[in-house]
C-alpha cells in the first residue's frame, strides 16, 4: 500500500485537532494578548471529563462530551477571573501573565493526575461501533471524520459569530484595542471572560491558526516518514523556533 | 540525619542551578524582557523539548529512556566523595564558587550593563553597546554554571536519564528565582531551600508517594499564581515584573 495517502489523511486528521485548539487559544491571545501556558491543560480537562462521565458513570458518549465542554469552559471562566483578571487590571507585564498561567498548568495538571492516576487512561470501549472508511487508498474511523467535521463545523460558527454578531464585532474591536472599546462603552471583562470560556468549550478562531495547525500536522506526520517517530516532539518545536526567527508574524500577516 | 545530608545537598544543587539561571533571567531579562517576552519564551520552551527529544533518541550517546547508571563519585587525589557527608562538602564548594562567580559578574560594570539591558536595551544600543554580546556572554556562562548542578547532580545520584530534566523540572528552577526574587543572588538561594524544603513536609503527612509528588507539583503551581497575584518580586528581589 502506498503511504503517501495514509499520511495525508493522518496529517488531516491531526490538522483538525490541532485547529480546534488553535481556534480557542487564538481567541485568547487575540483578546487577552498574553500567551496562556494553562490552555493545553484545559483540552485535557475535556478529554478527562469524557473518561469520567461515559466510561466510569456510564453515561451516553455525547453528554459526556458536552459536560466536558461545560467544566472546560467553566475551569477557563474561573481562572480567568480570580487570576487573569486582577491581574490585567494591575496592567501586569506578559511576563506576569504568562507566568501566572505557567502555575495553573502546573497545578491543574498535578490535579488530574492526582484524580486520575498518571497512568493514561483509554476510552477504546466506547467506540465498539467505529467503523473503518477507505479513500484514495487512505484508512480512516468513524471518529477521525466526525474531528474533521467538528473542526470544519465549529470554524464556520465561529467564523460567523465573530463577523455578524454584536458580540464577534466586540471581540473584534477588544483585540484591536481595549482601551478604545472600553471607551465606548464594551463591557471588555465581560466580553473577556466569555472568551474564555469558549476557548476553553473549544471553540475557536481564524484563518492563519488554522493553515498552522495544518503545516504542523503534515510537518510532523511526514516528518516522521523520513525521519523517526520519536523525533515528532523536535519536528514540531523545531518548527515553531524557525517561525519565531525567520518569520515571527506567522504565515499571514495580520 | 542521612536523610538531612540528602535534603541539603539537593538545596545546593538546585540552588547553583537557581544562580546560574538568575543570571540569564533576572539579570539580563532574557526570556522575561519586557519587550518579546513570549517568543523568548515560546522559544525557549520549544528548545528544551528539543534537546530532550535529542537525548531520548540519540541511544548510542545516551542509551535513551534506559538511562546511565554507575557513574562514579567523584575522586581527587585518591580521595573519593563516596559518602554523603564528603558530597555535601564538595557540593557546598562548588555552591560557593558559583555564588562568587554570580556576585562577581552582576556587581562589575558588566553586570550593570546586563541590568541596563533589562530595563532599556535600545537605549543602550544607542550608547554604543553590542548588546547581543552581552547577553550571549551571559547566556553561556549561565549555561556553563548550570552544567557544574548537572555534574553533581549525575554523581550523587549515580544515574541520570532523559526524564530527569524535563520542562517541568526548568518550570521548578524558574520559580525558585521567581519565589526568592529576580535579580537577586541571595534570592535565588533562599528560593532554592524553600522550593525544596516546603513539599518535604508533605511526606510526613503520609500521602503514597505518587500523590505526593503531584500535591508537590500542585503547591508549586498554585505558589506560582499566589506570587504573580500578591508578590510578583519575590521575596527579596528588587526588579519587579
Amino acid at each position: 500500500m502506498d503511504i503517501v495517502p495514509q499520511l495525508i489523511t493522518n496529517s488531516l486528521i491531526a490538522g483538525s485537532i490541532y485547529a480546534i485548539l488553535t481556534l480557542g487559544f487564538n481567541l485568547t491571545y487575540g483578546t487577552a494578548k498574553f500567551i496562556d501556558m494553562g490552555y493545553g491543560v484545559l483540552a485535557v480537562i475535556g478529554g478527562y471529563s469524557v473518561f469520567y462521565f461515559s466510561k466510569l458513570l456510564g453515561l451516553p458518549l455525547w453528554l459526556g462530551a458536552l459536560l466536558g465542554i461545560t467544566i472546560s469552559g467553566l475551569v477557563s471562566y474561573l481562572a480567568y477571573t480570580f487570576i487573569y483578571k486582577p491581574l490585567r487590571a494591575r496592567k501586569s507585564s506578559g511576563a506576569v501573565l504568562l507566568i501566572a498561567s505557567l502555575g495553573v498548568l502546573t497545578a491543574l495538571q498535578a490535579v488530574i493526575a492526582i484524580l486520575f492516576t498518571s497512568q493514561f487512561q483509554t476510552l477504546s470501549s466506547l467506540l465498539s461501533g467505529n467503523r473503518i472508511f477507505e479513500l484514495f487508498g487512505g484508512t480512516f474511523t468513524a471518529v477521525q471524520l466526525s474531528i474533521f467535521g467538528i473542526g470544519v463545523v465549529l470554524f464556520t460558527v465561529l467564523a460567523f459569530l465573530l463577523k455578524y454578531t454584536l458580540f464577534g464585532k466586540a471581540v473584534t474591536a477588544i483585540s484591536d484595542d481595549e482601551e478604545v472599546s472600553k471607551i465606548v462603552g464594551i463591557n471588555t471583562d465581560r466580553i473577556v471572560g466569555c472568551i474564555f470560556f469558549i476557548s476553553g468549550g473549544g471553540i475557536g478562531n481564524i484563518y492563519g491558526g488554522i493553515a498552522g495547525a495544518f503545516l504542523l500536522a503534515f510537518a510532523e506526520n511526514f516528518g516522521i516518514w523520513k525521519i523517526a517517530g520519536e523525533w515528532k516532539g523536535a519536528i514540531t518545536f523545531g518548527l515553531l523556533i524557525m517561525f519565531l526567527l525567520w518569520r515571527p508574524q506567522g504565515i499571514f500577516k495580520r | 540525619m542521612e536523610y538531612l545530608i540528602h535534603l541539603a545537598i539537593l538545596v545546593g544543587i538546585y540552588a547553583i542551578l537557581a544562580l546560574s539561571l538568575n543570571l540569564a533571567v533576572g539579570y539580563t531579562g532574557l526570556i522575561l524582557s519586557k519587550f518579546d517576552d513570549d517568543y523568548y519564551a515560546l522559544a525557549s520552551f520549544g528548545f528544551n523539548i528539543i534537546i530532550f527529544s535529542v537525548f531520548l533518541n540519540w541511544q548510542e550517546l545516551t542509551r535513551g529512556p534506559l538511562g546511565i547508571p554507575g557513574i562514579h563519585r567523584p575522586e581527587i587525589f585518591s580521595f573519593s566523595f563516596s559518602d554523603n557527608l564528603s558530597f555535601l562538602l564538595l557540593t557546598s564548594v562548588f555552591l560557593l564558587l558559583v555564588f562568587l562567580v554570580c556576585r562577581h559578574i552582576t556587581e562589575s560594570s558588566f553586570g550593570r550593563a546586563l541590568k541596563a539591558i533589562r530595563e532599556d536595551e535600545e537605549a543602550l544600543q544607542i550608547f554604543g553597546y553590542r548588546t547581543l554580546n552581552y547577553k550571549l556572554a551571559v547566556f553561556v556562562v549561565g549555561a556553563m554554571l548550570a552544567s557544574v548542578a548537572g555534574a553533581l547532580f549525575a554523581s550523587y545520584i549515580t544515574f541520570i536519564d532523559p526524564s530527569t530534566f524535563t520542562v517541568s523540572e526548568s518550570i521548578f528552577i524558574l520559580s525558585a528565582i521567581i519565589l526568592g526574587g529576580l535579580a537577586s543572588n541571595r534570592g535565588a538561594i533562599i528560593g532554592a531551600v524553600v522550593l525544596i524544603l516546603l513539599p518535604e513536609f508533605l511526606r510526613f503527612v503520609g500521602f503514597p508517594s505518587d500523590i505526593a509528588a503531584q500535591t508537590r507539583q500542585a503547591v508549586y503551581g498554585i505558589l506560582l499564581v499566589v506570587l504573580m497575584l500578591y508578590r510578583p518580586q519575590g521575596l527579596v528581589g528588587e526588579y519587579k515584573l
